[in-house]
């Protein structure tokens, strides 16, 4: 019995948590290949460079994702919740392999990939990494 | 004088030449192009037609070779050395001073003693040098099925290349001779369709010993 | 409440909500594995070590150590059976870090043990050995260069004295999460190979992490997504497929299940066979002097990554202003100076030479003769030649360099690099006692004369293999100038210098001729016809 109230209880505490942190749990590897294939490939195109996720720290990631301001030059939609939405991967589904693969993803967790890559890599992470 | 119109080239025979001739200045074409003479159609299509070309070749050449024989026309091409010194008379005085053409084309002689020669020689050595070579050269990985395995492309290249070179100059003399029938354009016009107008005076010397 | 000691709610929590994200997310390419290593008693302690998790995983796994033991990933050792060269990275002297010797503590961050500081090692520790090296699915295991394979056990400063911090691993973390290896796993070492990111191979760096299609058909991320074990197969932790041993020619047909005819399974042909081409059945005549490297892999360091291509070490050791070391950097951000190392030069989307190989590798080892001269001495010479029967045409990385050999002694030395002693080069830039160093590492004499010798090494280019529509066309060989321009021992259709110079000659001026005889024949007609008329 004490037992059974104890996970009851968890599990309350647990759908609390869910609740306020989000279902998903960021697939980094998963972040990695459409920030790699999807992120890159228009930061090359549009803005002639690449964006490593090595360049900020994660505080200036999360600070970044948080604020929702991404293409200044106003050249494309400047969300950066647009850049990772189905609609941007349904947008290039055709010229993009990785946007196809991807378009059933709900955004969320595809927001949380991408999230756990730039800090899995981030400046002031373990690993810094490239977009490369 | 009278002109006699006479059939000597027959529909598959105007056909098979036609083709031929197109083939191969294709694969003159092509051909030199792989051995890296010039640019034209690109490398690796060049060399994907030149081999699809010879496998239309091949296909004509059954035809050619089973007509040739079940229509006794092969006999067209045995060599004689009779008159031979008439007719490379003529080519070298006679065209100029407009003295009568020394052969007269009839169905059953289609050829002048010389062309007889000419045809033979690209029969007999020219077509197999450039066939074996060419068999060889596409199929050289498999020389050893037949006793040859080891045997390098170099040579193989180099006997292609050369029975090229003997082609292509067969194939400008022989435009060039195209034009040196009785009118300038009586043979081209027979090899299109088939007649030719053939003199008919009676005291050619030539003539007379061919009819 | 009542809960067992240590357990708060926040654990509890986090437990199910971690369960319930695996459970309703399977993300792509998840596990098939029939074990859940988070459910395993053994694996849910705080470990203190990587030895002890080492030890938890032996409890289970009872022979993986010992198999383990045998590998060349474990003894960094290898006798080449042909020629009796003892090989492997503990013994052979390359031209990009020198040697391993001396500078274990910093390069055997990338041994699959724990604690090669010295060469007192133990090989035969069972719990030395590092299983999460290779078996991390978490990308948050990192050995750290100079701590002879352990990984941060606790938050320190790293590198000592940098004033940035690095945090402890958090092995139970890593231990209940354990699965297959990885591009990531592999690529930890084998991307970083000669001290960084696409240093050494040119044909493997990070960009093969998350690679799209064009820049390998194979492991392509969204494709077929191999990783490097779907081809480097293994049996008993035996990593099939290595340059100590390569397999220059796979005469063999594609591999069927059940048989066992191939020492190596990593060859192109072990799964494509011997007659790959359908469309185009010519190319397949290619397979009897090509490695199919030679079409299919254009060219290396495709990623966005730039790769070394020459390291001069005789610049080494100049300061900056400050009397510090410094770096030089080029407009694209590359270093090319470092004090430490000398000169580099780097490229990208480099097109690799060619050159004829057997197989076999024979390495100018420390103590075999070197002589100064302008003819570079070949650290690893690969051999093969078009008239041996057993060689074929191979892409190649030459990495060329200059690095210092005892004049006296004619032989190659052994730099000690790294750690913080008096004889560290990079820590005092002192060649002689580096050298020394170096060498009484292994128990050899340094005459304490030094100068600095050309050397080149050679890598096989195998990987970034390119979709077949961006394949090396045939013209690029088929020329002359040609990619294969140099490559001796073959008539390569197209290219010129093959050609024999008087049959074209030869065949152009009769041509020629002919063609000048029916001009001048023909004009002759045309003007004794009108002079007739």
């Amino acid at each position: 019995m004490r037992m059974t109230k104890q996970l009851l209880m968890g599990a309350v505490l647990g759908i609390v948590m869910v609740g306020t942190a989000g279902a998903y749990d960021g697939d980094w590897k998963r972040g990695r290949v459409y920030y790699r294939q999807v992120c890159t490939d228009c930061h090359q195109s549009m803005a002639k460079k690449t964006i490593s996720p090595n360049e900020k720290t994660k505080a200036e990631w999360t600070a970044y994702i948080t604020a929702d301001k991404h293409d200044a030059t106003k050249k494309s939609n400047p969300s950066l919740k647009y850049a990772t939405s189905r609609a941007y991967r349904d947008s290039i589904k055709t010229k993009n392999k990785a946007a196809e693969k991807f378009l059933e993803v709900p955004d969320a967790e595809l927001q949380a990939d991408i999230k756990a890559w730039v800090l899995y890599g981030a400046k002031d992470s373990d690993n810094p990494s490239r977009c490369q | 004088m009278t002109t006699q119109r006479v059939y000597i080239f027959k529909r598959f025979e105007r056909f098979w030449h036609w083709t031929q001739a197109a083939l191969i200045i294709f694969m003159m074409l092509t051909g030199f192009e792989v051995h890296g003479t010039y640019t034209l159609l690109g490398w690796a299509k060049a060399a994907q037609l030149h081999t699809n070309a010879a496998w239309a070749l091949v296909a004509l050449w059954v035809f050619a070779i089973f007509w040739h024989f079940t229509t006794g026309e092969w006999k067209q091409y045995i060599p004689t050395m009779e008159k031979v010194d008439v007719m490379v008379k003529y080519y070298v005085t006679g065209i100029f001073t407009d003295a009568p053409h020394p052969f007269r084309t009839t169905p059953l002689i289609k050829h002048n003693p010389l062309q007889r020669l000419a045809y033979l020689f690209v029969k007999l050595l020219i077509n197999p040098l450039i066939w074996i070579s060419g068999f060889a050269y596409l199929f050289y990985r498999d020389l050893g099925a037949i006793g040859l395995g080891g045997l390098p492309l170099a040579p193989i290249a180099l006997v292609h290349t050369a029975a090229a070179f003997l082609m292509l100059i067969f194939f400008i003399a022989h435009i060039y001779l195209a034009t040196a029938g009785h009118t300038p354009t009586a043979h081209i016009k027979a090899m299109i369709i088939g007649y030719e107008d053939v003199e008919d005076h009676g005291a050619a010397p030539a003539g007379k010993s061919a009819g | 409440m009542n809960l067992p000691p240590g357990t708060t709610w926040l654990k509890v929590a986090v437990t199910i909500m971690l369960a319930t994200a695996f459970t309703a997310m399977p993300a792509a390419g998840a596990s098939k594995s029939t074990a859940d290593h988070s459910k395993f008693k053994e694996l849910q302690q705080n470990f203190q070590s990587g030895p002890e998790v080492t030890k938890a995983c032996l409890s289970c796994h009872t022979e993986a150590a010992k198999q383990v033991q045998k590998t060349k990933h474990w003894t960094w050792e290898y006798l080449n059976p042909e020629n009796k060269q003892r090989l492997g990275k503990k013994n052979v002297i390359n031209n990009f870090c020198i040697a391993v010797p001396s500078n274990y503590a910093a390069c055997t961050a990338c041994h699959i043990g724990y604690g090669w500081k010295d060469d007192k090692f133990d090989f035969t520790v069972e719990t030395n050995v590092d299983c999460l090296a290779c078996h991390d699915t978490t990308g948050s295991y990192l050995k750290l260069a100079g701590m002879a394979g352990h990984v941060p056990y606790k938050d320190m400063e790293y590198p000592p004295g940098s004033g940035s911090f690095v945090k402890a691993t958090d092995l139970k973390k890593v231990a209940q999460k354990v699965g297959k290896t990885s591009r990531d796993t592999c690529g930890a070492c084998h991307f970083n190979g000669g001290g960084g990111n696409a240093v050494k191979h040119g044909d493997l760096d990070t960009s093969l992490e998350a690679p799209d299609k064009e820049l390998d058909v194979h492991m392509d991320s969204l494709g077929l997504n191999f990783t490097c074990a779907t081809c480097h197969k293994t049996g008993g932790h035996d990593v099939a497929g290595s340059r100590y041993a390569p397999t220059a020619v796979d005469r063999k047909g594609a591999q069927v299940r059940g048989s066992e005819d191939r020492k190596n399974p990593a060859t192109c042909q072990s799964c494509h066979g011997q007659a790959p081409h359908t469309k185009t059945a010519k190319l397949n005549d290619h397979t009897s002097k090509l490695a199919c490297q030679t079409c299919h892999v254009p060219s290396f360091a495709r990623g966005g990554i730039a790769t070394k291509m020459s390291w001069d070490w005789s610049t080494a050791g100049k300061m900056g202003p400050d009397g510090k070391p410094m770096t030089v950097k080029d407009d694209k951000k590359h270093v090319i100076y470092d004090s430490k190392k000398g000169d580099f030069v780097l490229a990208e989307n480099v097109t690799p030479e060619y050159i004829w190989f057997n197989g076999s590798v024979q390495y100018t080892l420390r103590g075999d003769p070197v002589e100064k001269s302008d003819q570079p001495t070949r650290i690893n010479r690969f051999e093969g030649s078009p008239h041996d029967g057993k060689s074929v045409i191979w892409p190649v990385k030459v990495f060329r360099g200059q690095q210092p050999y005892d004049t006296v002694s004619k032989s190659l030395v052994i730099l000690h690099t790294t750690g913080n002693d008096d004889a560290s080069y990079w820590k005092h830039f002192n060649w002689e006692k580096a050298i020394a160093a170096g060498m009484a590492s292994v128990g050899d004499t340094f005459s304490g004369k030094y100068d600095f010798v050309k050397t080149e090494m050679t890598w096989p280019i195998t990987h970034m293999v390119a979709p077949k529509d961006k394949a090396v066309g045939c013209v690029e060989c088929h020329k002359a100038g040609g990619r294969l321009e140099k490559i001796e021992g073959v008539y390569i259709p197209g290219r010129s210098r093959d050609h024999l110079g008087l049959l074209d000659t030869a065949g152009w001026s009769l041509a020629a001729l002919t063609l000048f005889g029916v001009v001048v024949h023909g004009s002759l007609r045309i003007a004794t016809r009108k002079k007739k008329d």
